[in-house]
């Protein structure tokens, strides 16, 4: 039976827990619930943008996770082999809810050109102007800005910090379509952030004679 | 001497130092002359070290709670 103590030591590596695991001592799993349960719900969160759906997804993952523990050959890291379990679960969820009609609306994002327009500076060290909290909600309405296609890229690879190739992976695309996309992903972040944290007039003409000793 | 559209493409790679130190130099010498390009990569820098902690992240509460009660309930 599984409980909410979980095995003690930060230590054990997942490989090692899940082996535990698979040989009848279930109490590992909750160890390795406790360390991904956060990366997994905002995964799928950003799938289908609902608490409620997200929670109950996240639930129906590790149940399936536990139950197919046993298929799990170490192919690969066991987060990239659960964050691919609950991508599927939440993208059925997802179909079953719209039948896939603004899937493919976004899909078409992929083959613009996307041109940085926003190249002002930023100030040094612009998030110590902001609350925590006020930062948090301006990073996840940047998140939520993205094309799903980008958003899933982008939170795997740059927030969970995920390979290029396990988010490839995770993602059942191909490395190079995973690169595209991050790029894609990571300019249209910086770009939506960049009018909060860029420097104003008198702070890019102090920062210009201390860096050439003239303003230009 | 690249093109600003080459540090474009290459941005990502180049953030992630995947880049071989024959392009990484040559980026770097063109964004010594391209102002617009340095803070480009700067800036995107800069957006994914805002990102990479992930405590903007957190779990809702009570989200574990109910999770590990589900999964005890279902192997009884």
């Amino acid at each position: 039976m599984i409980s909410q103590g979980a095995v003690a030591s930060e230590q054990i590596r997942d490989e090692e827990l899940v082996r535990r695991v698979q040989q009848g001592e279930t109490e590992a799993f909750a160890t390795l619930v406790q360390r991904h349960q956060r990366a997994v719900y905002w995964v799928i969160q950003s799938i289908l943008h609902n608490h409620a759906d997200s929670e109950e997804i996240l639930q129906e993952s590790f149940l399936k996770a536990l139950e197919h523990i046993g298929d799990f050959r170490g192919e690969s890291r066991f987060a990239t082999w659960l964050i691919r379990i609950a991508i599927n679960e939440a993208r059925m969820r997802q179909r079953k809810y719209r039948a896939g009609l603004y899937e493919s609306i976004e899909e078409q994002h992929e083959d613009k050109e996307f041109r940085p327009r926003e190249l002002t500076d930023w100030r040094p060290n612009p998030e110590e102007l902001w609350a925590k909290e006020e930062l948090a909600v301006l990073l996840r309405r940047a998140i939520r800005s993205l094309p799903a296609i980008y958003r899933e890229v982008f939170l795997l690879r740059d927030v969970e910090h995920l390979s290029t190739e396990e988010t490839a992976m995770a993602l059942d695309i191909t490395v190079p379509a995973a690169k595209t996309r991050l790029l894609r992903a990571r300019l249209m972040m910086r770009e939506f952030l960049a009018p909060y944290f860029k420097m104003n007039w008198g702070q890019r003409m102090i920062a210009r004679v201390n860096q050439r000793g003239r303003p230009v | 001497m690249i093109r600003c559209e080459e540090i474009l493409r290459e941005l990502s790679d180049y953030i992630d130092e995947e880049l071989t130190p024959e392009l990484r130099s040559k980026m770097e010498a063109h964004m010594y002359a391209c102002r617009h390009c340095k803070v480009l990569v700067d800036t995107t820098r800069k957006t994914l070290t805002l990102v990479a902690d992930h405590s903007f992240l957190e779990l809702p509460q009570g989200v574990s709670e109910r999770l590990l009660e589900r999964l005890a309930r279902r192997r009884g």
